[in-house]
């Protein structure tokens, strides 16, 4: 029926089973009305029932759109890199240059550092050779002094002078002081000398200045110039005479030290009468082997020839081979070899030096051919053989000897 | 005889060479010392010389010195004579300054120590000189 509704209602406590009621008209349309009023005010309540629920757990941000209005971040770290690379090139290069232009300041510096160098070589060059001939010329008005204070001390004694010196001769220093009285001398405690003849004082010029006694040991003495004659004898506890020898089997050295011998040098005249002799004993040559040694001995007849000898006859220097300022010579010396009795003219190149001990320094090798002496090449059983051929080498010092350079 | 000689040449076969040229001199010892200046020192003892260099080797081969701290000292040295090598000997006073050794009141001569030896320096060389035990 319209217009009727059917309801059903329930009160509390009881059921009330529903009937169909009869509506008066229109009213259907306000109940509806009420209805949709109800509905709209329930929704409005629930929303601000809801918003008052939820305002503090929902946080609603409103911003601008990025993506939409910023740039592009890989762009721009594209665009710093492109940038950065940039730098570093035009650093590089910079450094580049900078360290081409740093060593080429370098090379020129260094280049005219060692132009420097080699100048202040060439002054010391020219410094010492003036320092070796002021140092000639100081000996020579040494001498002089040494003779006119002779001369003088001559004077007041008449002519009587007694020169004292000790009895070591040409180079020692006197121990008696003289008949001048001389504060820093002790007679009584110093061992009296017999006196020389002046003439011989006279006749060495480079002895010692032996008129007057010294405090010590290191003043006066002989003055070595290399530029003069001198006699040198040999030390054999520095010298040494050698060959060196080749067999089938092996190479060896036969050596000795029991070297004599005394040369008279002059390099100031290295043209001139060089002369001198070596001898070794040929029972002392040693090769490290007793049995080889003993046969070797019998090969060179040491029975009935017991020394080699060579004989100095002359030197030839070579082509500016003596410097009298570094006290060098290189250059040949001419001489005879005397071997199991038999003599040869011989040619050795040597070199020639004078060490800080003012000791003649003599090295030199030559070759020598066996049987040019007759000694007979060893050889045994046609296997083991030994070549004919040696190299004779010589290291011989040899010290000035007293009064030499007469 | 040709066996011995044989086995004699062949002996050697364990261990021949040549002496290398640069081992052919006798070494001559190099004194290895670190001198300084010995400045206002006593010197006491019998030094005995190790080295002499200079002119003053031409004169001795072997110089000793014998000094008291008294100042007093006594010397000898073996030169070479005419009659062949003999000694010459002298006594005086010696005083050590900064400025080095005087002998006998003469000029000081540069003066430098190393351990257990002494170097004199003078216009003819120089002389080291090493202390040695009174026998």
């Amino acid at each position: 029926m319209p217009g009727s509704v059917r309801c059903k209602a329930v009160a509390w406590g009881g059921d009330v089973a529903g009937t169909p009621v009869a509506l008066p008209p229109g009213m259907t349309g306000k109940l509806l009305q009420v209805f949709g009023v109800l509905f709209v005010l329930a929704l409005v309540g629930g929303s601000i029932a809801g918003f008052g629920v939820l305002k503090d757990r929902v946080k609603v941000v409103v911003g601008p759109d990025a993506a939409a209005t910023g740039p592009d971040p890989i762009a721009e770290l594209k665009d710093d890199v492109n940038v950065l690379a940039g730098d570093l090139t035009t650093l590089q290069q910079a450094l580049g240059s900078n360290f081409e232009q740093l060593a080429a300041g370098i090379d020129e510096r260094a280049g005219a550092r060692h132009a420097e160098l080699m100048g202040l070589q060439r002054d010391l060059a020219a410094v010492q050779k003036q320092l070796a001939s002021l140092g000639q010329e100081n000996a020579a008005l040494r001498q002089q002094l040494a003779q006119l204070g002779k001369q003088l001390e001559a004077l007041p004694a008449g002519g009587g002078m007694q020169v004292a010196s000790a009895p070591g001769g040409a180079a020692a220093l006197p121990a008696e002081p003289p008949p001048q009285p001389q504060p820093q001398a002790t007679p009584a405690a110093v061992e009296p000398p017999p006196p020389t003849a002046p003439a011989e004082v006279a006749d060495a010029p480079k002895k010692p200045d032996a008129a007057k006694p010294k405090g010590n040991f290191l003043f006066g003495g002989a003055r070595f110039r290399c530029d003069e004659p001198h006699d040198y004898e040999i030390v054999p506890e520095l010298s040494r005479v050698a060959f060196d020898a080749k067999s089938t089997l092996h190479d060896f050295t036969g050596v000795t030290q029991n070297v004599r011998g005394t040369f008279r040098i002059d390099f100031d005249d290295p043209q001139g009468a060089w002369t001198g002799s070596v001898r070794c004993d040929a029972t002392t040559l040693k090769t490290g082997v007793d049995g080889r040694d003993s046969n070797m001995w019998e090969y060179l007849d040491t029975k009935n020839h017991p020394a080699i000898e060579f004989t100095l006859e002359k030197f030839e220097p070579a082509k500016d081979g003596v410097d009298v300022a570094r006290q060098t010579a290189k250059g040949e010396v001419v001489g005879t070899m005397r071997i199991r009795g038999k003599q040869k003219s011989v040619r050795m190149p040597v070199q020639l030096e004078i060490d800080a001990q003012k000791r003649l320094i003599v090295k030199g090798e030559m070759p020598l051919s066996l049987p040019d002496y007759d000694v007979p090449v060893p050889s045994q059983l046609g296997v083991i053989n030994m070549e004919k051929d040696v190299k004779v080498w010589i290291s011989l010092r040899a010290r000035v000897k007293a009064g030499g350079g007469k | 005889m040709a066996m011995v000689g044989a086995c004699s040449l062949a002996a050697g076969c364990f261990g021949g060479t040549h002496i290398k040229p640069e081992e052919r001199d006798i070494d001559v010892p190099m004194l290895d010392l670190a001198f300084q200046p010995a400045g206002a020192i006593v010197l006491d003892g019998l030094y005995e010389s190790v080295d002499i260099q200079g002119d003053m080797a031409l004169s001795w081969r072997k110089v000793y010195y014998l000094f008291s701290p008294n100042g007093s000292y006594t010397a000898a040295a073996l030169g070479d004579g005419d009659a062949g090598p003999a000694f010459t000997t002298l006594t005086g006073t010696w005083k050590c300054e900064a400025r080095g050794l005087s002998l006998d009141d003469a000029e000081p001569l540069p003066l430098e120590q190393a351990p257990g030896h002494l170097r004199l320096s003078a216009a003819g060389g120089s002389l080291v000189l090493a202390q040695r035990k009174l026998p």
